[in-house]
């Protein structure tokens, strides 16, 4: 064993003197803090079901994970689809987004990411799984939605249910007692994951001659608790969550695969005033604290950490994740089976 | 030296018309450009594709992707059904509402019109659940008692289809239509109509054969604005007729302005907007010209005159049970199903059950979802917008009336514009403005881009009534005044605007609450820093949280009330004082 001299002594002083001085290399998510506490504050779009309750407890939780006093301040979403395309818009006339960072679907950042409209980061180097990493560093999946028909179980035979996407087509469902919604993606993933576009065209085809009843996924869920339909299509588990809250008796056909798995993405926006802020809270959501506060209020946990809802429901049964090469398909799927189903021209 | 005293005479006469000239181009520029720019920006985003401020060529390709389609044109047939319908529907119960309110004695008069501005205030998708719970064919509780009642095999009734949408819309048409209609009624000659009834003519034969002949020009502006409105709206044709594959133009302008997936496609929007477009102005042409006609027997004197009230006598009852008919289907049936909805946690169906459930949570929960912001914009829309609209109907309206300016038909007519225009082609035009021209036009995400919208809305409404409200004051005031030395702006300040104050003060009333519950150029326009309440309404709506908005809206309407009824009394007031003078 070599003895310690006094080189050592000396060399070991500097290095301990330069890293309580800062100059050893801090790690990128030290980096990271160290900007956001310049920025001190976050322009945050989400969805409106967040509430601003739900936004307040994130930035507790941001601010007490990294030491920071940054101000959150929620943007609730009226629509995602319409404030993507305003932000494209914005972005062609060369004005800034109104957020740092947009929570949205795997859908919307496709979008975001086609027209090249996200602020990429490494966020491997800061810790986070690369399985949720998506867009070229563009964004982070860190929560999943689950997608499934769903029904009235106060009306509904036990015998009725379905337990396959086939039974939909069942001859007793046909004429208004099927509820198909706006949401048309749920089937282009299908097509471009377990399906195929063939059997996925027929199936949607099959779908409109039961001459189901069209509208958007808030409604289908109104409609199935008054009884208007009988089963809708698709309905997302934010409207089971709801249901579940209030004691409204609609659940899912829970037997019934493959699982369509929407994301929930973050990422930060081109030009956004406060982007290192941005990364930070997109790291953050794939926190422990995080994912717990989300599924508080949202209803949606990640199905890449282990332990949480969507892990274990989605445990063993076929799920369908969507890729950054399936987005194209999926948006001109989406709109061939808008038109198909009725929805436009 | 009598020339001398002939020119010193007829200077200031000069000066005062070259300014009145003057000031009415101004006020016509300032109109061409609130209106003409919107339609532009219209007209200019359906000829491109891609975004606004995207640079790129002109192109005729949103047109020929429109109307290339075959589709396209049964759609334009269902919209001409559904915005006809619900004209007819509307005007069906508006014209005998406000004859039997205006010109009868009917009793409850005052109750029956702060009932009707509970209407006004009940959201149009909150209503069309109540028709749900009605008529729906599965689930509908009159379609069930239909069945048992008459052991028939199916449900007879069924809402999804024009016809029913038209019923609904157009229901909810009828305060505007009664409020626009009433001002025509109330300022009627009565002579035609005491002459009739002096040579024996019953009343509803007078009714069918004087009044409605001599209030044609103003049914006509309404059937215009309703005609229009019925084309714009959206609610009832997401609610209604997409759920039945009923597909209207509005419906494909929101489509393509707001799809499930993808980009909008403003240029698609404007290319069916063109369409609107052409519609509002050949109607606005054949409005123009009617009331030219109308203008060749003029039944609205210049004198200042009140019609006396009609007895009703023995058909006091029917008329009651007339007024309470739409009633119940515009007020009451609703606002019990918005109050039952309040209640409880989900929407469900009345049982002992469901009551069992009821609950104070949707209530208490408001201002956890909800917010400040959009209570304040509103009450900024709400103050702004009939201020700003009356202002400038009033001149405007002074210009036609009161002058002798050569281009005052051309500015009437511009004025009225708007009421041909859509309103959401209003808003998806400044929109575009101001994202593409945000430089010159920096009021993106701002209330005051709404507020512009709606004023522009608004004008061609606050112009039909201060027209007919000025019309009827005679001008000897105004030239005594005149005489006594005062300008033509303190004339209008001291004499004019105190005479024409009552009208002008409902005008502005009613502007307001259409600015509180506006919802489809506010949606358009929406940021996060403009929303309103009413796009905080739609917003919970979207989300299916019905009970929620349900709360909301009874909050809403009881505050409105009040409110409403407190500027009524004032109203009274002011009436009366004017009245004394």
């Amino acid at each position: 064993m070599r003895r310690i001299n006094r080189a050592d002594v000396g060399l070991l002083t500097l290095v301990l003197a330069l890293s309580w001085s800062g100059f050893v290399e801090a790690t990128p998510l030290d980096k990271l803090i160290g900007e956001a506490k310049k920025e001190g504050t976050v322009n945050f779009y989400g969805p409106a079901t967040l509430t601003p309750q739900g936004a307040g407890s994130l930035e507790a939780a941001f601010n007490k994970k990294y030491g920071l006093n940054t101000k959150l301040t929620f943007h609730p979403s009226l629509n995602m689809t319409r404030d993507v395309g305003k932000f494209v818009g914005m972005a062609a006339t060369g004005v800034g987004p109104e957020w740092d960072t947009m929570v949205v679907t795997d859908a919307h950042y496709a979008t975001l990411w086609l027209r090249k409209l996200v602020d990429p980061y490494d966020y491997k180097s800061a810790g986070v799984d690369p399985q949720v990493i998506h867009y070229d560093n563009g964004s982070i999946s860190f929560a999943n939605q689950i997608v499934l028909p769903a029904y009235n179980k106060k009306t509904m035979p036990a015998n009725d249910v379905p337990t396959k996407w086939e039974d939909l087509l069942d001859p007793k469902w046909k004429g208004g007692k099927l509820g198909v919604s706006t949401a048309t993606h749920h089937f282009a993933r299908l097509a471009v994951g377990a399906w195929g576009e063939e059997k996925t065209t027929q199936f949607v085809k099959n779908i409109a001659s039961q001459e189901p009843v069209l509208g958007r996924l808030a409604e289908l869920y109104n409609r199935l608790l008054l009884g208007e339909i009988s089963i809708a299509v698709t309905l997302t588990d934010s409207n089971i969550n709801d249901a579940k809250k209030t004691g409204a008796p609609i659940v899912f056909a829970d037997t019934i695969q493959p699982v369509i798995a929407p994301a929930y993405q973050i990422g930060v926006l081109k030009a956004a005033q406060h982007p290192s802020t941005g990364h930070l809270m997109a790291i953050f959501l794939t926190s422990k604290e995080a994912q717990d506060i989300w599924e508080k209020y949202n209803g949606q946990t990640s199905a890449f950490v282990p332990g949480t809802t969507a892990y274990k429901f989605l445990k063993g049964k076929q799920a369908l994740f969507m890729d950054q090469k399936q987005a194209k398909d999926v948006d001109r799927l989406a709109r061939q089976y808008g038109k198909i189903l009725g929805f436009n021209r | 030296m009598r020339l001398d005293v002939f020119s010193r005479f007829c200077k200031p006469f000069e000066f005062r018309q070259y300014s009145v000239s003057f000031f009415a181009a101004g006020l016509l520029a300032l109109l061409v450009l609130i209106v003409g720019v919107p339609v532009l920006m219209v007209v200019l985003m359906s000829l491109r594709t891609g975004f606004p401020g995207e640079a790129g060529p002109l192109t005729l390709q949103n047109f020929i992707e429109v109307y290339a389609d075959a589709a396209t044109y049964e759609i334009l047939v269902n919209t001409l059904l559904f915005a006809l319908g619900s004209v007819g529907v509307a005007l069906l119960f508006a014209v005998p509402l406000s004859w039997l309110l205006v010109r009868t004695d009917i009793p409850l008069k005052k109750t029956f019109y702060v009932l009707l501005t509970v209407g006004i205030l009940i959201p149009v998708f909150l209503r069309t659940i109540a028709w749900i719970l009605l008529l729906s064919p599965r689930i509908g509780l009159l379609n069930k008692w239909l069945v048992e009642i008459f052991n028939l095999a199916g449900p007879p009734l069924s809402l999804y289809n024009i016809p029913g949408m038209a019923f609904i819309q157009g229901v909810s048409f009828v305060p505007g239509a009664f409020f626009m209609l009433s001002a025509a009624y109330r300022s009627m000659d009565p002579s035609l109509e005491e002459a009739a009834y002096t040579s024996g003519v019953g009343k509803f034969t007078t009714f069918l054969n004087i009044n409605i002949p001599i209030t044609l020009p103003a049914i006509a502006a309404v059937m215009v604005y309703l005609f229009m409105t019925g084309i714009a709206v959206f609610e009832v044709p997401a609610i209604i007729g997409l759920p039945a594959r009923i597909l209207v133009l509005s419906a494909l302008i929101y489509t393509a302005t707001s799809p499930p997936t993808g980009l909008p496609e403003y240029g698609i929007a404007g290319a069916y907007g063109g369409v609107m477009l052409l519609a509002g102005l050949a109607l606005a042409y054949f409005y123009v010209r009617l009331v030219k006609q109308g203008k060749k027997f003029t039944v609205i004197t210049g004198r200042g005159y009140r019609p006396r009230e009609i007895a009703l006598r023995r058909w006091k009852w029917p008329a009651i049970a007339f007024v309470l008919l739409y009633l119940s289907i515009e007020v009451f049936i609703p606002f019990l199903i918005l109050l039952w909805t309040s209640f409880v946690p989900y929407l469900q169906l009345p049982s002992a059950a469901a009551l069992k459930t009821m609950t104070l949570r949707n209530y208490l929960t408001i201002p956890d979802y909800a917010g400040t912001r959009p209570f304040i914009n509103t009450f900024i829309l709400m103050l702004g917008v009939p201020t700003l609209a009356m202002i400038l109907s009033v001149l405007v309206s002074w210009v036609v009336v009161r002058t002798q300016v050569r281009f005052r038909g051309t500015l009437d007519t511009v004025a009225f514009l708007p009421h041909a225009i859509p309103g959401i082609l209003v808003a998806v035009g400044l929109a575009y403005l101001s994202l593409a021209y945000r430089d010159y036009f920096p009021l993106y995400g701002t209330v005051l881009i709404i507020m512009l919208a709606h004023v522009i809305n608004w004008v061609a409404y606050g112009t039909r009534t201060s027209n007919s409200v000025m019309i009827q004051v005679h001008r000897e005031l105004e030239e005594a005044g005149k005489v006594a030395g005062a300008s033509t702006p303190r004339v209008l300040w001291k004499i004019v605007l105190p005479l024409i104050a009552a009208g002008v003060l409902n005008s502005w009333i009613w502007i307001g609450m259409l600015s509180y519950r506006e919802v489809t150029m506010a949606l358009t326009l929406y940021t996060r820093n403009n929303a309103v309440i009413s796009t905080v309404v739609w917003q919970f709506w979207s989300s299916g949280w019905i009970p929620q908005v349900s709360a909301l809206g009874v909050v809403l309407i009881v505050f409105a009330l009040i409110v409403v009824g407190s500027v009524r009394v004032a109203l009274a007031r002011i009436g009366e004082i004017g009245s004394g003078t």
